[in-house]
């Protein structure tokens, strides 16, 4: 059932992002405002900002499943922590190309080292390394205590990267909408749908990684039974 | 492409909602083949 209701809610969020106009001056509830030098491509703040808020929230859920494990040492919780870590990875590499596109048609190129372009190229860096780590580690309970102390190594840096770094350099990305005054430059209609999406993408977020714990726990019932 | 692009911006945002999309059907195209293959194989040792 809620599956269907997040279909449909995602749905509405698409739908409204791309139906309702921009216009100079709003006058009607259904009306967005033009944000200077972005234009139409301001609706892709509906679509490119959920994707790295989803990468921020795994990245934070595998910290938290990381610090579990160190106190309880249950394998699951580490198999909980690596499921989110790489969903994140996922959502990371999406949040990059869609950015990645977007430059190419606001600032002529697809990548320009902008800081934010630069701090999320780190993060792919920081939980690829991730990966190969875990990959690198045969015994079982040797590699849940390492990935979880890298995995809240990592989860500290995410805030710095993604929030911090990005603010206090110069940088290209377009900063009326969501900006460094901590002032919010959208009409209500549009701030909605935005924070619609948000909730939207973290509940996709939350299935999906449910769905990886389910299979996840499956090969570890299969591996038992095998040997 | 680009000077179409360039001159219809609604098609860019719909060009990056689409490879959101692509990305998580993918993602999940993989989950569900991992499965298969799991569900085979606990078939088969029963």
């Amino acid at each position: 059932m809620l599956k269907i209701v997040l279909g449909i809610w995602l749905t509405i969020v698409i739908v409204v992002a791309f139906a309702f106009p921009i216009v100079p001056q709003p006058q009607q509830w259904f009306e967005y405002p033009v944000i200077p030098g972005l234009e139409e491509k301001a609706r892709i703040l509906f679509f490119h900002v959920p994707m790295s808020w989803t990468t921020v929230v795994a990245f934070f859920v595998s910290m938290i499943y990381g610090i579990r494990y160190l106190k309880t040492k249950n394998l699951r919780d580490d198999m909980r922590s690596v499921s989110s870590a790489g969903l994140g990875l996922m959502f990371c590499v999406l949040a990059t190309v869609t950015g990645s596109v977007w430059a190419k048609f606001n600032w002529g190129s697809f990548w320009n080292w902008d800081p934010r372009e630069t701090s999320i190229f780190i993060l792919l860096l920081i939980y690829g390394a991730y990966f190969a780590l875990r990959s690198a580690l045969e015994d079982e309970a040797k590699r849940a205590t390492l990935a979880a102390v890298y995995a809240i190594i990592a989860g500290v840096t995410v805030p710095f990267f993604i929030f911090v770094m990005p603010r206090i350099m110069a940088s290209l990305h377009p900063e009326p909408i969501v900006n460094t005054e901590g002032k919010v430059h959208m009409n209500a209609t549009m701030l909605i749908v935005f924070l619609s999406s948000l909730a939207g993408f973290t509940a996709l977020f939350a299935w999906m990684l449910q769905l990886r714990i389910r299979l996840a726990r499956l090969e570890q019932h299969y591996y038992q039974k095998e040997n | 492409m680009y000077d179409f692009l360039s001159g219809h911006a609604l098609y860019i945002v719909l060009t990056i909602v689409l490879i959101c999309w692509f990305g998580i059907f993918f993602y999940l195209y993989t989950l569900d083949r991992k499965i298969s293959r799991i569900e085979k194989q606990l078939g088969n040792m029963s």
